[in-house]
């Protein structure tokens, strides 16, 4: 697999805290892989390592084939990054930071930037330290896009936008993916926002990587198991192993299983529980997140979920 | 704008929910043969997908001989061929099987599954008069 990103132990620690421990991933060429996890995961802090913004404590990072810390002008003129943290020149109007840009790039598009400044509604004389949040992030966006980058980076691009907004960053990206040799590695708490276009996803939870797989398999592997028994009594079984969050409420059992298998795990369950009526119900990307991060919260984290 | 909808439903990969809503749309009549079929780019922007996802569809489909490349003009539905033996074999043994696993766990009726079943047959107006012989 030829791969974008790959990090092999990065670390970051701030004070007594590691912000990051020992990521190991790889992101596949072509792809497009979404970071997820709560505020203060570490997101952010593993970008800025892949970017060469913040050096990390130990591991390593290589981005398009080359270490983070490394990166130069060539290969960054490869990578689109949007940033919450990143500041524009507030001075500048939209299509001043536009003609500032293009030079900086051979690859630079115009055509393809004038259309993105238009679809994503952008006045080009504005000032803009005067647009609103998400104009800002459109803006960044768009310049980013313009030089048809081979990875585009982004770090919360989501974070307090209007769902119209949230469309046209999508549309805009999906665009842009219309030709050879692309890759996208974005990170979101929006869980849902991200859940149509990813084709991989990695779960970041206190600076740990918890999980780091394709989608579908995610989606195949997680159902909510609920388990209707005969009588209160007869849940003395153990639950098969791999099993999350579980509940028990008169003569229901609930519970995720993180190991599900088509037939095999229907027919454990009727083994383990005769004359029981069960249901298995796939469970979105953000109950999926959900159950792993409560999960390990409460110390049962399971091991292999 | 895209010639047929899809419900996307969380848990359910994107990639079967887009190939299950093309076939419904085809039993339907909806989209017949000879019809355009959008392509990768339009069906990625249009469903806001993955384009890999949207690739796949479309090379599912083909596969599938729902769908069918027409050099010079694209990706169009294909006529629906007869059902192969395998193909029936198929959906009536394995398909009804898990159904009907599906309803017993629930505590269903033989009845309510026939009901549901007449229930769907009708909603999709079947606008091909030929039937499979024998």
């Amino acid at each position: 697999m030829e791969a974008v990103i790959q990090t092999e132990g990065l670390t970051r620690r701030f004070g007594r805290t590691d912000a990051v421990r020992g990521l190991t991933l790889e992101v596949p060429r072509g792809s497009i892989f979404a970071f997820l996890g709560p505020n203060g995961a570490g997101k952010t802090t593993t970008i800025q390592m892949l970017m060469n913004i913040l050096d990390p404590t130990r591991g390593s990072a290589r981005v398009l084939g080359t270490p983070s810390a490394a990166l130069g002008p060539a290969e960054l003129a490869r990578i689109g990054y949007v940033s919450e943290s990143q500041t524009l020149p507030g001075w500048m109007t939209v299509e001043q930071l536009a003609a500032f840009c293009r030079p900086l790039y051979a690859t630079w598009d115009d055509v393809f930037c004038s259309k993105l400044l238009d679809d994503f509604r952008l006045p080009p004389g504005e000032k803009i330290r005067n647009l609103s949040r998400g104009m800002k992030v459109k803006t960044a966006l768009a310049c980013s896009l313009a030089y048809r980058p081979s990875l585009l980076i982004l770090d919360e691009p989501f974070s307090g936008l209007d769902p119209v907004v949230r469309e046209e960053l999508i549309r805009g990206v999906l665009e842009w993916t219309d030709r050879e040799g692309w890759s996208i590695f974005v990170s979101s708490q929006d869980v849902d926002e991200v859940e149509r276009l990813a084709d991989r996803v990695g779960f970041l939870e206190s600076g740990e990587l918890v999980t780091a797989e394709p989608i579908e398999q995610l989606q195949a592997r997680f159902r909510r198991v609920e388990v209707v028994l005969a009588d209160e009594g007869s849940a003395a079984a153990a639950l098969p192993a791999g099993v999350l969050e579980v509940g028990r409420a008169g003569r229901t059992l609930r519970y995720v299983d993180t190991r599900y298998s088509d037939g095999a795990s229907e027919a454990a369950v009727a083994s383990l529980f005769p004359a029981a009526v069960a249901r298995f119900e796939p469970m979105s990307l953000r109950d999926i997140f959900v159950a792993l991060a409560r999960g390990r919260a409460s110390g049962r984290g399971v091991r292999g979920a | 704008m895209l010639p047929f909808t899809v419900e996307f439903r969380h848990g359910v990969p994107v990639f079967e929910a887009v190939v299950f809503a093309v076939k419904k749309a085809v039993a339907s009549g909806q989209l017949v043969a000879g019809d355009r079929f959008p392509s990768v780019r339009t069906l990625s922007q249009g469903l806001r997908i993955n384009p890999n996802t949207a690739h796949k569809v479309v090379a599912s489909l083909v596969a599938q001989g729902l769908l069918r490349v027409e050099p010079g003009i694209g990706t169009v539905v294909a006529q629906a061929p007869e059902a192969h033996e395998e193909q029936r074999a198929a959906l009536l043994g394995a398909e009804v099987e898990r159904l009907v696993v599906e309803a017993r766990n629930l505590g269903l009726d033989v009845r309510d599954v026939l009901d549901a079943v007449r229930r769907q047959w009708k909603e999709l107006p079947w606008k091909r008069s030929s039937r499979p012989k024998g």
